[in-house]
């Protein structure tokens, strides 16, 4: 059980030993940059660090970040949901996010997502079941002059891209391990959920031979009729 | 007048971001006479330049820097606000990868200016292991050589500077959302008052003078020229140069220095070559996402804040896209509208429905289901949105929903029956 409120005692790390001693490194350079009273403000940046480690943030994960910096877990999780660069589900080990806002669309990224789409055989938003790519639609990236841009596993920027320069780049991430979304070995299994939407950038919804996106915000509550 | 290369003269040197090719362009010469003048004197002569925050609402700097002056609660804080995030914005990141060292050497004189010992800049999160990383690196350069940390060149000035990263949220741009962020939490705007500038309202509560990377990339040529001089280059209460970040159907796009008001004619034709072949211009986005569309008869239109402001329409955050013919502008307002239903922090009615309310019917019209009201709706939604929230999000988002419409509704006609 994740308690909700504060923390009554310690709680168990997510991390193997390796794993662990980055963190806590990671943590202490990310604490040493605030006042000694204000440590709970590295909360995004420990978060981060525990991402890239294990690729996604479950809920163990979270209440343990939490506890370090004394926060109480469903404030870490208030955060967690609200960041879009925080995975709450497992996602592929890789994560190729293509910007669609403004310059990028008139520059002909609806293409370009729909050739990852077909490449992947999945939609934005979901992960191949074989467990290596997600695809996600991205809000602008601030690469507008190299439009159209992507962004591979968060930190990658990829720019100018074609259709072709995305067939290669998906090739060239299959073959070389090093590159994925998390450093360590992932605690990770196949899982039939995986085909599922992970949780992140816009919800897509639409066919392979429909256009490739069409998407639909998650905030409001009220359909126009 | 050929435009002066005031932030932009080195970007084009191999390893521009090093610390020995600023030095060699004449870096870091700026600081030691900054650091020679009263901080007050720093203030007045950005005020007499005319400088006007590059972030989006054009407020002048000096006057910011002289609200967190005149508060007597310390400590005082300078944040700065790299988080990039408007739909059609890349100038920041430019600087950062281009030129790091420009925008340290003017975060520095910032600081002193409004007496601030401890810094921030807030990345966005994206940024991490590219423009961040030039960013750490010219930081570190900067304390190996004395102009970061204690006693700065013998002065007695004391500076910490610290880079962090956000983790994707548009609306951590806003700058009380982005000290939240700052502060280790989700990026709800904050109600104001109290302002970031005033006690109560900054970081940590604090007095704090958020401002853009690009506001402070302009300080050390402004400590070098004096204001008078830099105030000169521009327009009217508008000084020096821009980083006009330009995309869209031209044949070169890209970051551009250009005298503040320019015309979008001239940034067209002498910066970006002009149109593409095939493309004629059809439409411009003057300043981001959030402002409001100008035609393309509306070209020789003047790029400073108070020209556009009096058309309308925003300066925004130079960030500026021309779009040419096979744009239906219907759909360029759907792409939009679901960037902001997207981005929406969700805390006030009007922002969070209404935008979500526009996407859905701009998404409806877009697929040839709608009729005429719902165009008719789009607007009337949009005015209702306006001036009633927390943030300028909702502002930002009905704007251009307003503005598409009056100036393109044939495009939205086009598509929806009678
Ligand atoms: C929704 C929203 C998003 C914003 N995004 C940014 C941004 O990404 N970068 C930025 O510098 N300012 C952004 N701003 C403007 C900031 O709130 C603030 O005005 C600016 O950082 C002040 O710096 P300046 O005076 O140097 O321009 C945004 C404002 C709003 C309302
Ligand atoms: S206007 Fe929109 S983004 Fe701004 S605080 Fe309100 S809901 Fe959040
Ligand atoms: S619109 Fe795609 S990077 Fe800005």
């Amino acid at each position: 059980m994740i308690p909700l409120g504060t923390q009554s005692g310690p709680v168990e790390s997510p991390f193997t030993p390796e794993q662990q001693q980055r963190f806590d490194a990671g943590l202490a350079r990310a604490v040493a940059k605030y006042p000694p009273d204000r440590r709970k403000a590295a909360l995004l940046a420990a978060l981060h660090l525990a991402q890239d480690e294990l690729g996604w943030l479950s809920e163990p994960t979270m209440a343990y970040v939490g506890f370090r910096l004394d926060v109480p877990p469903v404030r870490v999780r208030e955060v967690v949901t609200f960041y879009t660069m925080y995975r709450m589900r497992p996602v592929g080990r890789h994560q190729i996010g293509v910007c669609n806002s403004i310059s990028c669309w008139a520059m002909g990224s609806e293409k370009i997502l729909k050739h990852c789409s077909e490449l992947l055989g999945i939609h934005p938003g979901e992960t191949t079941r074989d467990g290596q790519f997600s695809l996600e639609e991205v809000s602008c990236l601030a690469a507008c002059g190299n439009a159209p841009a992507a962004l591979v596993n968060n930190f990658r920027y990829v720019e100018n891209v074609t259709p072709e320069s995305m067939g290669a780049l998906i090739g060239e991430l299959r073959e070389k391990p090093g590159t994925e979304m998390a450093k360590g070995p992932l605690p990770r299994m196949p899982d039939p959920h995986l085909h599922e939407q992970s949780q992140g950038a816009p919800q897509a919804t639409g066919s392979l031979d429909g256009p490739a996106v069409s998407t639909h915000p998650e905030a409001g509550s009220t359909e126009p009729r | 007048m050929p435009a002066p290369k005031l932030l932009t003269k080195d970007w084009d040197k191999p390893s521009s971001w090093t610390l020995e090719t600023y030095r060699q362009g004449g870096g870091y010469q700026a600081l030691p006479r900054a650091l020679k003048m009263q901080p007050q004197q720093i203030v007045d002569e950005v005020v007499k330049s005319n400088l006007r925050g590059r972030g989006g609402a054009g407020f002048p700097t000096g006057m910011k820097w002289n609200f967190v002056r005149k508060e007597t609660s310390f400590p005082k804080y300078l944040v700065v606000n790299a988080d990039e995030g408007e739909p059609g914005t890349f100038k920041d990141r430019e600087i950062l990868l281009r030129s790091p060292h420009l925008f340290v050497e003017g975060l520095i004189i910032g600081c002193y200016a409004v007496d601030c010992h401890l810094t921030y800049v807030y990345c966005r999160g994206e940024f991490r292991d590219s423009a961040m990383a030039r960013l750490q690196q010219a930081i570190d350069e900067a304390y190996a050589a004395g102009f970061a940390g204690k006693n700065i060149l013998g002065s007695g000035f004391d500076l910490e500077i610290h880079a962090v990263f956000g983790a994707g949220a548009y609306i951590c741009g806003e700058e009380t959302a982005l000290l939240e962020s700052l502060e280790g939490r989700k990026g709800y705007p904050r109600l104001k008052p109290p302002f970031p500038a005033n006690a109560g309202g900054g970081l940590f509560r604090q007095p704090t003078a958020v401002n853009n990377v690009e506001t402070l990339a302009n300080l050390p040529v402004i400590v070098t020229l004096g204001g008078d001089e830099y105030g000169k280059i521009g327009a009217p209460k508008n000084g020096g140069t821009r980083l006009f970040a330009v995309s869209g159907h031209v044949k070169k796009p890209g970051v551009f220095e250009a005298p503040m008001g320019i015309s979008f004619k001239a940034l067209l034709d002498e910066y970006c070559g002009g149109m593409r072949e095939g493309s004629t211009l059809k439409a411009i986005i003057p300043g981001g996402g959030s402002s409001a569309i100008m035609t393309a008869a509306e070209a020789e239109w003047a790029s400073d804040f108070d020209t556009l402001k009096a058309k309308k329409t925003m300066a925004g955050s130079g960030g500026v896209v021309y779009l040419d013919q096979s744009v239906n502008m219907a759909h360029a307002l759907a792409n939009l509208m679901r960037f902001y239903a997207h981005e929406s922090c969700g805390q006030c009615t009007p922002c969070r429905e209404g935008t979500a309310w526009l996407s859905r019917l701009l998404d409806k019209i877009v697929a040839g289901k709608g009729d005429k009201r719902d165009v008719d709706n789009v607007h009337q939604i949009a005015r209702q949105m306006e001036m009633k929230t927390i943030c300028a999000l909702a502002d930002g988002a009905a704007m251009p929903a307003k503005s598409y419409i009056e100036k393109f509704r044939a495009d939205f006609d086009a598509l929806v029956r009678g």
